[in-house]
Formats: C-alpha cells, sequence, structure tokens
C-alpha cells in the first residue's frame, strides 16, 4: 500500500428536531421520527439512530455547563462534527473525516489525521450555508409545518439537500465561505447612475417590483437588497442559476445562429426565471419564490430574473402580485433595448481597465473582504466556483481561517504576521470593519521587508479607504 | 381647433385705439417707428400720431392738403416728417412737436417711379424707386439733402427690416429676390435668396425677421395641387450675411397665411381656420443635412377672445373683436392692426398654456429654456410633472440633459472669466442664457418644494444627479446633503453605501461630519465618514473620530509630529487604562520634538504625576 492520502470528506449530514420522538422515558418508542433528513440514504437506520441519539446526548450534556451558548463541535481524532441550531429543537449536524496522510517510515506505514488541517469556522459557515439557501427558498422549517405538515417538510428537505450536498465541494472550503462574500465590479460613476436610474424607472413604473439587482458577469453593480440578504442570492446566481444558463447559451440553445435576416435588431435578453421563450409562451413558467429575513420579519417575493449579454437583473416582485404573461412581455419591450446600450456602456469600461500583469508567486496575493456590505476581492482565487483554484497554498489559506478566528480578539484594529514552514508569509490585518489578508512567498525574508511590501500593497491596492496606520 | 380657455395666443388687452378708416380718413402705419398715423382730409383737419403703445401721448398736428397721401413716415428722432403724395418726390417737414415749419422736397432720379421710402437711420433717409435706391442725408437746419449713396437695380417692389437695417428688393415677379444692408451711409448689396429658379412671390408672401439673433427672410410657398403650404426660412448666417434656406415650416394647411414671431417663435395665422401655428427653429427636426424640417410645437390655437369698449348711445359697450378678420395687417414683429376697427395690438404669449399643452415634457423644457420668461414656467411645468403620481423619469432625465447642457456652459464661460484671462484683461462680455436653471434653483425650486415622498425625491435626484454627471458638473453641497439625507430617513444605508463607492457622492468634509453623526443609526455610516475624510487627506477630522472612539493610539500614529500631548495624555488618562497611559506617555518622551515639551510645560507634569503615582516609578 503506497502513500495514501484523503482530504476532507462529507460522512453525513442530518437534521432532527427531539420533539418529534418518542417522550423521554419512553424507550420503546420510534427513534426514527425525530430524524428529518439524513444522508447518506445508504447508512442503515440502526446507525442513523446512533448518530442521532449520540448528539442529542452531547447536546444535552454539554447544555448543564453551559446553556446560553449550545454546543457547536465535536472533535474526535478522525472525525469532526458539526452542530447548528437554526430553529428551536431543530438541530442540523454535518460530520466530515479529517483529512489523512499516510506516512511509510522504516518499511512500516502509519496514517495520520491531519486535525490542524480542518478549521471548524470554515465548516461552520457551510452549515449554517446549507440551512440558510433552504430558507431561502422555502421559509423556515417551522413555516413549512405550519402551513403544511410534516411530510411535506420531509419531502422538501430531501430534494433540496440531496441536491444541495452534491453541488457543494466540501475540501475546497476556504476563508472566503467564513465570508460569503459578493464581489462587486468596479465601474465609473456615469455608467453606474445610467444603471441607477435605469433601475428607477423600472421601479417606478411596475410599482410591485420591491428590489432589484443589477448583476454584470458575477459581479454586483447594483443591490436593492441588504447585504444580508442579497449574501445568499448572490450564491444561489452565482453558484447555481447562472453557470446553468451560460451553459446553455455557449451551446447556442437559446440564442439562435442565423437569425432570419442581419438587418434584425438582435433581441439579446430573455428571461432566465419566468418564461424564458416569450414568443412561444403561453404561461409564466417557473417564478422560484424567495423569503427573506433581513428586516425583522420574513418577505415574500417571485425572483425574475433577466439576462442579456453579460448582464443579469433580478427583480424581487411582492410575493402577493400574480404575475401575468403580460407583464413579462412588457417588461421585456422596455429592458431589451435600454440594456443593450449599458451592457455596451459597461463592456467598453470594462476592457479599458488596466490587466494586473500576469501574477508570480511572488507577487503577494490578497484577500479583501469588508464585513460591512460584504464586498471582497481576491487574488487567491482564480474563480469564485470553491474549485480549489488558487494560486498560493492550501496552507497558507487555512492560516488565514484561524487568523480570521484570532482576529475577533484584536478589536477595531489589529495585525498578525505568520512566517509558514516553506517560505510563506501570512499577513492579515483588520482596520475600520475590514479585514485584509496577503501571502507573499520570499526566501530569507526579513520582517521588516515583509512589513514594507505589506504596506507597498496596502497603498496601491487600499488608496480610496481609511485604513488604519500600520 | 383649442377652446379659448387654454389658448397660448392672446392679444394685448391695451390695444392702441386710433380712428378707424373711413371715407375722410386715412391711416398710415410705419412699421419702423411703430407709429399708427391717422391723416384726416389730406391732413387738413388734422394728424394724430400714435406710438406702440397707448400710454405714450399722441402727437397732433395739422398739415396742407396737396393730394392724397401715399405714405408718411417720421424720422427716428421724430423731428422731420416725411410724405409721399406722388411717384417722383418726397416733401420733408422739420416737426418741434406741436407743428409743422420749414418745407422742402426732394424728387428721384428722371424716369424713376418711388415705390417708398425709408428712414434708415438718424436723418438718413434711402428712397426706393424702380430703379434702384437713393440715399440722402437730411440736414433739417438748412432745409436740405445731400446724396451719400446711390445703386441701381431693378426693383418691382421691396420689404424693410428696421431692426437689421436690410431690405429684400424684388424683381422678376419675386423670384429675384435681392438683400441689401442699408448702414451708415452705405449700401450693400448681400447675396441674392436663393430660390427655386422661376419661383415667383408675392410681396406678403415675404417677411423679415429676426431668429434668435439672426436676421432672416421667411417666403410662404404655396404648393399646387393637394400639397399644402411651407414656410422657407433662410438665415442671413452664410459668409457676407449669405442667405441660407436652412429650415422649412410645414403648415399641413393652404390658404391664406400671414406670420408674426414672438420670443423667437414663429407664428403662422391661417384665416381659412381661424387658428395660428407655432414653429420652433431651434427644436430639433428631421434633416436632409442641409434643410431642417419642422412641424408645428403645439397643436394649432386660436387667439382668446378680446373686446374693446365702443362708445354706445348711454354708456360705453363692450365689442367682441373679430379674430382673424379679413381687416387685419400684421406687423413686424407682433403687431396685428385692424383699420376698420381703429386697433393696434400686440400678440403675446402665454408660455405656460403653450407648455400644457406640449406633451413631451423634453421638447416643453426646450421650448421654455428659449423663452425669454421661461424660467418661472419652466420651474413649474418640472415641479407639476414631478408632484404626479408616476413621474416618467426617463422624460425628466431629457428634460434635466437640456437644462444642463445650458448650465454647463454658463459654469465654463465663468470658470474661463475667472481663470483665463490676465489680470488686466478686458472683461469677456458674458451672455447670459435666457434661462439659467443651477443647482441652488433646482434645490429651491424643486428639491423643497415636491411632495415628501422620499422614494420619489430619491429617484428624481438621482437622475439629476446623473444628468449632472453627464455634463461633468460637480454636485454642490446641498444637493449631496440632500440624496444623504433621503437615503438615510428611509433607512436605506445599503444604497448609501454604494452610491459613495461609485462616486455618486462627492467628498466633501461637511458631508462626513454628517456620516459620523449618522453613527449610532448604522455602523457602514462611521465607516463611509473615515473614508471619506481619508480621501480628502483630513487627517485632523480623522483623529478627531478615533479620538472619540477611545482608538488613542491609532489617532497618534496618524497625527505624527502635531499630536496636541494635552489632548492625547488627557484622552489616555480619561480612559482608565494604566498601559494606555504608559504608552501615549512614552511616545512622546521618545519623540525628539515632544520631550521638550513635556519637560517645559507645566500643565502637562499632572499626567507625569499620575503615572509616577501608578507606576510608583521616580523618573519618567
Amino acid at each position: 500500500m503506497g502513500g495514501m492520502n484523503k482530504e476532507i470528506e462529507l460522512q453525513s449530514f442530518f437534521i432532527f428536531n427531539s420533539a418529534f420522538g418518542p417522550k423521554e422515558g419512553d424507550l420503546e418508542g420510534d427513534q426514527l421520527k425525530k430524524i428529518l433528513y439524513y444522508y447518506p440514504s445508504t447508512d442503515n437506520t440502526r446507525v442513523q439512530e446512533d448518530n442521532v441519539g449520540l448528539v442529542e446526548g452531547i447536546v444535552q450534556f454539554t447544555q448543564t455547563f453551559n446553556p446560553s451558548s449550545p454546543v457547536s463541535s465535536l472533535h474526535t481524532s478522525k472525525l469532526r462534527q458539526l452542530y447548528f441550531q437554526p430553529e428551536p429543537d431543530f438541530w442540523v449536524v454535518l460530520t466530515l473525516t479529517l483529512p489523512i496522510v499516510t506516512k511509510v517510515k522504516e518499511n512500516a506505514t502509519s496514517v495520520e489525521y491531519l486535525e490542524e488541517d480542518l478549521q471548524d469556522n470554515v465548516y461552520e459557515a457551510a452549515l449554517k450555508q446549507a440551512y440558510y439557501m433552504y430558507r431561502l427558498f422555502w421559509g423556515t422549517f417551522q413555516n413549512t409545518l405550519d402551513k403544511n405538515d410534516l411530510d411535506t417538510l420531509k419531502l422538501r428537505m430531501e430534494i433540496f439537500f440531496t441536491a444541495y450536498l452534491k453541488s457543494i465541494k466540501i475540501s475546497n472550503l476556504d476563508i472566503l465561505t467564513i465570508f460569503g462574500g459578493i464581489q462587486y465590479l468596479p465601474l465609473d460613476r456615469q455608467t453606474f447612475l445610467n444603471i441607477q436610474c435605469f433601475v428607477n424607472f423600472i421601479e417606478s413604473k411596475w410599482n410591485y417590483i420591491a428590489h432589484t439587482a443589477f448583476l454584470y458577469n458575477e459581479h454586483i453593480i447594483w443591490s436593492g437588497l441588504e447585504p444580508n440578504d442579497m449574501q445568499m442570492i448572490y450564491q444561489y446566481l452565482t453558484g447555481t442559476l447562472l453557470p446553468a444558463n451560460v451553459e446553455t447559451e455557449l451551446q447556442g440553445g437559446s440564442m439562435p445562429r442565423n437569425t432570419a435576416s442581419p438587418f434584425i435588431s438582435l433581441h439579446h435578453g430573455r428571461f432566465i426565471t419566468g418564461p424564458t421563450n416569450l414568443k412561444q409562451a403561453k404561461t409564466i413558467g417557473k417564478v422560484p419564490k424567495v423569503y427573506l429575513f433581513s428586516q425583522g420579519q420574513v418577505r415574500e417575493y417571485h425572483l425574475v430574473v433577466y439576462r442579456a449579454l453579460s448582464a443579469t437583473v433580478c427583480f424581487f416582485i411582492e410575493g402577493k402580485t400574480e404575475l401575468a404573461l403580460n407583464d413579462f412581455k412588457a417588461l421585456d419591450e422596455f429592458i431589451n433595448p435600454k440594456l443593450s446600450s449599458i451592457v455596451n456602456d459597461i463592456a467598453e469600461y470594462c476592457s479599458k481597465q488596466v490587466v494586473t500583469p500576469s501574477s508570480t508567486p511572488e507577487t503577494p496575493k490578497f484577500i479583501y473582504f469588508n464585513k460591512l456590505n460584504l464586498a471582497y476581492k481576491s487574488s487567491v482565487h482564480l474563480d469564485n466556483k470553491h474549485t480549489g483554484n488558487v494560486t498560493c497554498n492550501k496552507d497558507s489559506l487555512r492560516v488565514m481561517s484561524d487568523m480570521k478566528h484570532t482576529n475577533s480578539y484584536l478589536g477595531l484594529d489589529g495585525e498578525n504576521i505568520v512566517k509558514t514552514t516553506n517560505d510563506y508569509w501570512v499577513f492579515s490585518k483588520t482596520s475600520n470593519l475590514r479585514e485584509f489578508y496577503i501571502v507573499l512567498q520570499q526566501k530569507n525574508a526579513s520582517l521588516i521587508g515583509i512589513s514594507e511590501e505589506v504596506k507597498r500593497l496596502c497603498e496601491t491596492e487600499l488608496d480610496r479607504i481609511f485604513f488604519h496606520p500600520m | 381647433m383649442s377652446q379659448d380657455t387654454d389658448s397660448y395666443l392672446e392679444l394685448s388687452d391695451d390695444p392702441v385705439r386710433f380712428e378707424p378708416v373711413n371715407q375722410l380718413t386715412n391711416v398710415f402705419f410705419d412699421d419702423t417707428n411703430k407709429d399708427v398715423f391717422t391723416v384726416r382730409s389730406g391732413g387738413v383737419m388734422g394728424v394724430v400720431v400714435k406710438g406702440p403703445s397707448e400710454n405714450n401721448k399722441p402727437l397732433n398736428f395739422r398739415m396742407e392738403d396737396r393730394g392724397s397721401v401715399l405714405s408718411i413716415k417720421l424720422s427716428l428722432d421724430r423731428k422731420v416728417l416725411a410724405v409721399q403724395r406722388t411717384n417722383t418726390s418726397i416733401e420733408l417737414m422739420n416737426f418741434n412737436g406741436d407743428s409743422l415749419e420749414s418745407e422742402y422736397s426732394i424728387s428721384c432720379k428722371k424716369n424713376s417711379n418711388i415705390l417708398g421710402f425709408i428712414w434708415s437711420n438718424l436723418n438718413e433717409l434711402a428712397i426706393v424707386t424702380d430703379h434702384g435706391i437713393e440715399l440722402y442725408t437730411v440736414i433739417p437746419d438748412k432745409k436740405s439733402l445731400k446724396q451719400l449713396k446711390s445703386i441701381s437695380v431693378t426693383v418691382q417692389w421691396f420689404v424693410w427690416c428696421p431692426k437689421n437695417k436690410i431690405a429684400i428688393l424684388a424683381s422678376a415677379h419675386g423670384s429675384q429676390l435681392q438683400p441689401v444692408s442699408i448702414k451708415q451711409g452705405c449700401i450693400n448689396k448681400l447675396h441674392k435668396v436663393e430660390t427655386e429658379s422661376g419661383r415667383m412671390a408675392l410681396e406678403r408672401d415675404v417677411t423679415l425677421a429676426t431668429l434668435y439673433n439672426v436676421p432672416a427672410v421667411l417666403i410662404l410657398r404655396h404648393q399646387s395641387g393637394p400639397q399644402t403650404a411651407e414656410v422657407h426660412v433662410h438665415t442671413l448666417t452664410g459668409p457676407g450675411l449669405a442667405p441660407v434656406k436652412a429650415h422649412v415650416l410645414k403648415l399641413g394647411l393652404a390658404g391664406r397665411f400671414a406670420i408674426n414671431v414672438v420670443d423667437d417663435l414663429i407664428l403662422v395665422h391661417h384665416q381659412a381656420s381661424r387658428s395660428s401655428q407655432i414653429f420652433d427653429i431651434s427644436l430639433p427636426g428631421e434633416s436632409d443635412g442641409t434643410v431642417k424640417y419642422h412641424t408645428m410645437v403645439a397643436p394649432r390655437s386660436s387667439f382668446k377672445a378680446t373686446s374693446i369698449s365702443l362708445p354706445g348711445l348711454v354708456e360705453p359697450q363692450a365689442h367682441d373683436c373679430e379674430l382673424y378678420s379679413p381687416n387685419w395687417v400684421v406687423f413686424q414683429p407682433n403687431i396685428v392692426i385692424d383699420a376698420k376697427l381703429g386697433c393696434l395690438w400686440h400678440i403675446n404669449l402665454s408660455l405656460l398654456q403653450l407648455c400644457n399643452q406640449i406633451n413631451d415634457l423634453s421638447i416643453c423644457t426646450q421650448v421654455a429654456l428659449k423663452r425669454s420668461n421661461g424660467k418661472p414656467v419652466l420651474l413649474k411645468l418640472l415641479l407639476k410633472t414631478i408632484n404626479q403620481n408616476q413621474p416618467p423619469l426617463d422624460k425628466l432625465q431629457e428634460a434635466f440633459n437640456h437644462i444642463n447642457f445650458v448650465y454647463r456652459d454658463w459654469v465654463e464661460m465663468e470658470l474661463q472669466s475667472q481663470s483665463g484671462s490676465p489680470p488686466n484683461a478686458p472683461f469677456p462680455k458674458k451672455t447670459i442664457p435666457r434661462v439659467l436653471i443651477d443647482q441652488s434653483t433646482m434645490y429651491e425650486e424643486i428639491f423643497q418644494k415636491m411632495e415628501a415622498d422620499l422614494s420619489k425625491t430619491e429617484r428624481v435626484l438621482v437622475c439629476y444627479l446623473a444628468s449632472l454627471a453627464e455634463y461633468g458638473i460637480p454636485a454642490q453641497l446641498n444637493i449631496n446633503t440632500l440624496i444623504v439625507s433621503t437615503l438615510v430617513r428611509q433607512n436605506k444605508f445599503t444604497a448609501l453605501q454604494q452610491l459613495l463607492q461609485y462616486g455618486v457622492i462627492s467628498d466633501m468634509k461637511p458631508l462626513a461630519s454628517l456620516l459620523v453623526s449618522l453613527g449610532n443609526m448604522h455602523p457602514s455610516s462611521t465607516q463611509m465618514a473615515l473614508d471619506m475624510l481619508a480621501r480628502l487627506n483630513a487627517s485632523e477630522e480623522i483623529q478627531e473620530i478615533l479620538l472619540s472612539e477611545g482608538q488613542i493610539l491609532s489617532a497618534l500614529k496618524i497625527a505624527k509630529d502635531k499630536a496636541d500631548p494635552r489632548k492625547y495624555l488627557t484622552a489616555a488618562q480619561n480612559s482608565g487604562d494604566p498601559t494606555l497611559l504608559h504608552s501615549v506617555l512614552y511616545y512622546f518622551r521618545n519623540h525628539p520634538k515632544f520631550s521638550i515639551v513635556l519637560q517645559n510645560d507645566q500643565r502637562l507634569h499632572t499626567f507625569i504625576n499620575e503615572y509616577n503615582d501608578i507606576f510608583s516609578t521616580s523618573e519618567v
């Protein structure tokens, strides 16, 4: 057996509510009733019951020590378990296997579990996001129970989480998962204002459109939603909806290659939720409903997404509104011509931006995050799809996650520098509710040299904002 | 046709009244001085001269009857009266304000027939004959005339424009139109008006006007067949004032027309339909590259009904004046005379009514921006549009763009006059735009007065800001403050953040202070304030904010050499954190500049003493 290495893997994911099980002391009752969702379904009921029972025990046991803050994770030598109680009595649990390295020493192989290579805060964030994504489309668990019944809830969980768990790339999660950030597009004032006016025209013309968001590729230009709400929408758009549509567009499925006449102006735009083919549509098609929570109460919206060229416009329409096909047609007629010229302006601006010279391993990489608008920027990640396509080593990313954890103790501003074994320097700074992480690889560098380098980078990348002096 | 109530055209309500034409009385109008002459019995029974305003005192005099009068005009200073009774001579009489004194006369060249005469300048008389123009200077004291100039050209009829001192001489039945300028003792032939060859024109179809300070020849072109009439506008804008056919007004009607100009708008009255159309050559129109084709700005309208009081048997009676009467004669620029009724009216335009009839706000704005009394009307119109339930934001933005186009030119001119010229250079003459709506006006007249609907205010403001940005005009503090407060009152901090991020809201210290004061409403406002101050390099303000948040060391790092030790030590002392006091005190002690201050300033010793009390060391 050669050196076998394994990355972090998902072992199980389940949701239970003890209140649905047998009453305390009733040992004969059906324990399975408390399990609302369990992955993988290949685990037999015995295993499922044992796992849930164990978590129940741990939760109850730890509660006696600190009733105000429930248990969040359990470390064992081979496993890591994370707990999240999003609603009273509902527990969502994620179990992961620790990464493994197999070492061969004097003909003896030994397996080592790398406990330090799994950051709790990363996977806590992933766990919470799984719940929040569910809640975005179906509302709270309790909501389904109140409006429907337990079977409906189980069915929804089954459909949603089975697909969701397949889509997340467990081993590639890192500090970006903790941020759950949003990428904004740098743009000139005039084009931004034109977009603002465009959005205002639409919102005043169709006053049931409560909010609008405008994206170009995967970058947000305008969002009328609070960042906390936008966060999940953004992940849904960039993670699921848009990639699926870009693929169909690339296949030429939706945009005919040969229009009847070259003189007919091209109709670029179309709805990607709702009637996707307006000419042939007889019904309004599928329009997802979303539940937003950030303003103290639940609000329900239809999410209508329109896409033209590289721009995506999301309309959040009051949930009570009855949507009609004619509304979509009118909206399309209004949007399409205006959007084309706006997209041209954006594309022109973007093409004028200086392309950063191809980065070498020596150029410092950075991640920037602003807690207040959830904006992030990363030169570490080459895309935002969690493909593991990163420009620095994974160790440094893990160091960042650890720093993120400790930075919360530093107060309003603080700095942290770590040197790793393989000549990587990781620097972090929090200031003015922003976080800035830098990775450098330099042999024989001194602390002063690194500080100078960091200072230079801060000056070029953060010149438009206030950053606490070094 | 429009009803009276919303008619945008009206006749002045105090017309100049004169004795109507009858068997004994002749009426003449001099369109140079705008005088109406009523000549009774050839002048023996008296001549009454009334100026263009009813307020002017009329002149009264008698003159001898030497045959019927063909034309009568006072000189520009009203000191010489010129009367034409024959085709060959003009009689001149010095006038002292009450009566005529000496008489002298001038005859034209042999074999010539006088078509008319013009007081072209003070004491300059131009006589137009069928053979050309003779220009004389009149010397009243010597009772003589001296010929200055003459030109030879065949003339059938002519039209004179007293404002631009340009005459059009027509020959070949009006198919040849020759403009001449008569100025300061000179007669200059200009380039001919280029018309389709052989196309004839009647005297009454040719109008000389001034449009946007440019002399223009307006020719009514009647069409044969089913086509409708047009007005061709030749502006004297070519090299050497050459007339250029620049505009065609599509009338869409046939029949008899008359033309007036009010406030640079062309009015075309149509007798058969008793209505008038209005045109503005400055509006965009369909163009074939050289000529712009215009249609009327607003639906056709009639004059508002008007009445005059006539003496009755017992008491004066109101008499409704017939509008578009066959007795009407129009004179430039805006005069209508009904000689049978004895009335001279000026045409007034009600811009507000006109604008009310133009549905398109953008066109309306363009029309109002060019009118001399346009500002209050335009502001009223904008406010009305904004206060609608669902204001048309796209049209509003177009309107703002037209407004800011004018505003930008003005701002640039102001800047040039302030910076461009050397201190001793003569101040460049500024042409103030007819309607200038700057940011202060917008703020006071629109944003302060519009109904209190925050989301609408936000949208309209963004529209306005977009338009300002389009024309590169930086927004003033009050506009910036208003957008900030409008967003804050709606709790839209996310939107505010985005507007700041994309530079829509300018960086200004007072705005930063406003944001700081909002810090308790949303944590992002402090961040935004600090960012803004950082961009403004306002390190003192940043220090104050950091100090107020207890970030003493951070503030000290920014202060560098300019820190006030007392302020920082007080803050450290108040923090109740001994290590902070230690850090601040040691910073000052080890600093080359501050260590001396620390030693010499007695007031600072209290801090040292306190420090010593805490740490029980004897020296600092």
